[in-house]
């Protein structure tokens, strides 16, 4: 006699083989969209740095002229020095600052830690707009003591006031990883506890203060809408003379270029730091 | 290591109250005065700028401004959610080469992107050119000046943003728990929505409103892919800002700060450890 064999359905098996074949597909499509629209206006931007014409929409032949031009421009080459000054200082000053912060707010007790935390998210969360006025104000009710207070000066601290809080964010976790009995030992061998701050925590944390330097230095870099409200007459960022370019349609090509070199740059970076990555990688597993 | 660095903490407190806080009560202040600028001494107490919100100008701003980005923010979660996820099950080796790469472009000045964005929504931009060149006669879409265009610019810049969060939640998943889950007798596919979905969620969330808020307040991309056809609440700020008139855009300005304060607490109850806003 012969029983029917159950099914592997009736256990309760369904077959999803063609909707994870379907989704391997799907997914695969929508990350190369996104990649495309990710990546088109940079395709655009250099086209438009190898094109003869100034003219946006037309093509006329290969050139190179524009990346020569880039520092006979004078107003962006201007444009170029100011935002790099202010990025990499305010980038350098809101590292060593914010280092110093994330201890002092990890030293609090668990409640001034979480007040300072949410304090701490304003800047990021705030809108661009409303922290470019919101400090404008204050700078402006500062010009009576300071006269010439708006330009670099008050692009540096509005700069300093948004970056520190990317600088905290980023080491904070670190430090709380961190193996409190190092410094305990350092202190006991009879070390200061500034200068075993500096010999013994801070070496520690490097990795969490070098993400928190990259971010910093990324929204700097980028920022325009509270550097346009926080800057003087006459001290243009990048950012502000493309806007004000775009504004005149006079925007020139030399931009393009510039763009174009720095993309091609920090691709080089960060493949040259990953190919170092997976160097000491393999190092680590020899030892 | 806590007795001795308690102080650091403390000038912060002195630079965020000076640099957050301050402004915020000057706003407050500014919305209920009517004066120059910020020169006090001519001031006056008045209403009169609540009157701002009768215009249906400032009214069909708002109401555009939260249009498109709940509309850009519900697109970049779908997109962003699908994207992560694929890179978090990719077999790829090196994932943070990949995330690096959907990063590079947000290194290149974001006006010049949009602005590039713009040119290629036009019937004769630089890519018809050059196919032109080649033989091939096509036009461009005319797009730019329309809504989409502004949410397609939106999306380009602000999805990003929203892929980071969710992988950066997706990856805090611990594989233990999606162990115990298939051990337990469930499916890929259930697996998914009661394990890896809920845990992720709070990913969304952060990335949400890291796409929603710059959304709701900019004023470049609307202005630059809108042509000026459609105008946001950022725009309305930032006109009234540059005409002088302090008091009404900074009455607007507090608005918008009401939804961020609203959005900060939502952040805290969602993410008690504020450890996956960066």
């Amino acid at each position: 006699m012969e029983y029917e064999v159950a099914k592997i359905q009736e256990y309760g098996y369904k077959d999803h083989t063609k909707i994870k074949k379907f989704w391997n597909v799907f997914s695969k499509i929508i990350v190369a969209l996104t990649i495309c629209l990710l990546y088109i206006s940079i395709v655009i931007i250099f086209i438009q740095s190898i094109n003869s014409s100034s003219n946006a929409s037309e093509f006329e032949h290969f050139t190179l002229k524009w990346y020569f031009s880039i520092t006979s421009n004078r107003a962006l080459f201007n444009s170029l020095i100011n935002t790099f000054v202010i990025s990499i200082s305010a980038t350098l000053i809101s590292t060593f600052l914010g280092t110093l912060i994330a201890v002092g707010i990890f030293s609090l007790s668990k409640k001034h830690q979480k007040l300072l935390l949410l304090l701490n998210n304003i800047p990021l969360l705030n809108a661009d707009i409303v922290t470019g006025i919101g400090l404008m104000l204050v700078f402006s009710l500062l010009i009576k003591i300071f006269p010439y207070f708006f330009g670099w000066k008050t692009l540096l601290l509005a700069h300093m006031y948004f970056t520190l809080p990317y600088v905290i964010l980023s080491v904070l976790p670190k430090i709380k990883e961190l193996d409190k009995n190092m410094f305990d030992a350092a202190i006991d061998l009879g070390v200061r506890p500034y200068k075993s701050l500096f010999l013994v925590i801070i070496p520690a944390i490097k990795a969490g203060i070098f993400s928190g330097l990259i971010l910093a230095f990324t929204m700097s870099f980028d920022d325009f809408v509270i550097s346009y409200y926080t800057t003087g007459n006459g001290f243009d960022t990048l950012s502000i003379w493309i806007y004000s370019s775009i504004g005149r349609k006079s925007l020139s090509p030399s931009v393009y270029a510039f763009s174009t070199l720095f993309t091609i740059c920090s691709m080089c970076a960060i493949l040259l730091m990953n190919l170092r990555g997976r160097k000491e990688n393999k190092h680590a597993k020899k030892k | 290591m806590s007795r001795y660095f308690k102080k650091l903490g403390i000038p912060y407190l002195v630079w965020l109250f000076l640099l957050a806080i301050v402004p915020a009560i000057i706003m407050v202040v500014l919305s209920f005065l009517d004066c120059e600028g910020t020169d006090f001494s001519s001031a006056s107490l008045t209403l009169v700028n609540f009157a701002q919100f009768g215009y249906s100008s400032t009214l069909i701003a708002f109401l555009n401004s939260l249009l498109y980005s709940s509309i850009t923010t519900l697109i970049c979660a779908v997109i962003g959610y699908i994207v992560a996820y694929a890179i978090f099950r990719s077999h790829f080796k090196n994932k943070f080469l990949i995330l690096t790469l959907l990063i590079l472009p947000m290194w290149s000045n974001i006006l010049l992107r949009v602005n590039a964005l713009k040119s290629v929504m036009e019937p004769h931009n630089i890519i018809v050119s050059l196919l032109n060149k080649m033989g091939i006669n096509i036009l461009g879409p005319s797009l730019a000046g329309t809504p989409l265009a502004i949410i397609i610019g939106l999306i380009a810049t602000y999805l990003p943003f929203m892929i980071l969060s969710i992988y950066t939640a997706l990856e805090k998943i611990e594989y233990s728990l999606e162990e115990a889950a298939l051990d337990l007798g469930l499916t890929d596919f259930k697996k998914f929505w009661k394990v890896v979905f809920p845990l992720s969620f709070k990913g969304i969330v952060t990335g949400s409103i890291m796409v929603f808020l710059p959304c709701m307040s900019g004023f470049a991309i609307p202005e630059i892919l809108g042509q000026g056809n459609i105008v946001l609440i950022g725009n309305v700020i930032d006109m009234l800002f540059r005409n002088m008139n302090y008091n009404v855009g900074a009455l607007l300005s507090v608005v918008i700060l009401a939804l961020i304060i609203g959005a900060i607490a939502l952040v805290n109850k969602v993410d008690k450890e504020g450890d996956t806003l960066i």
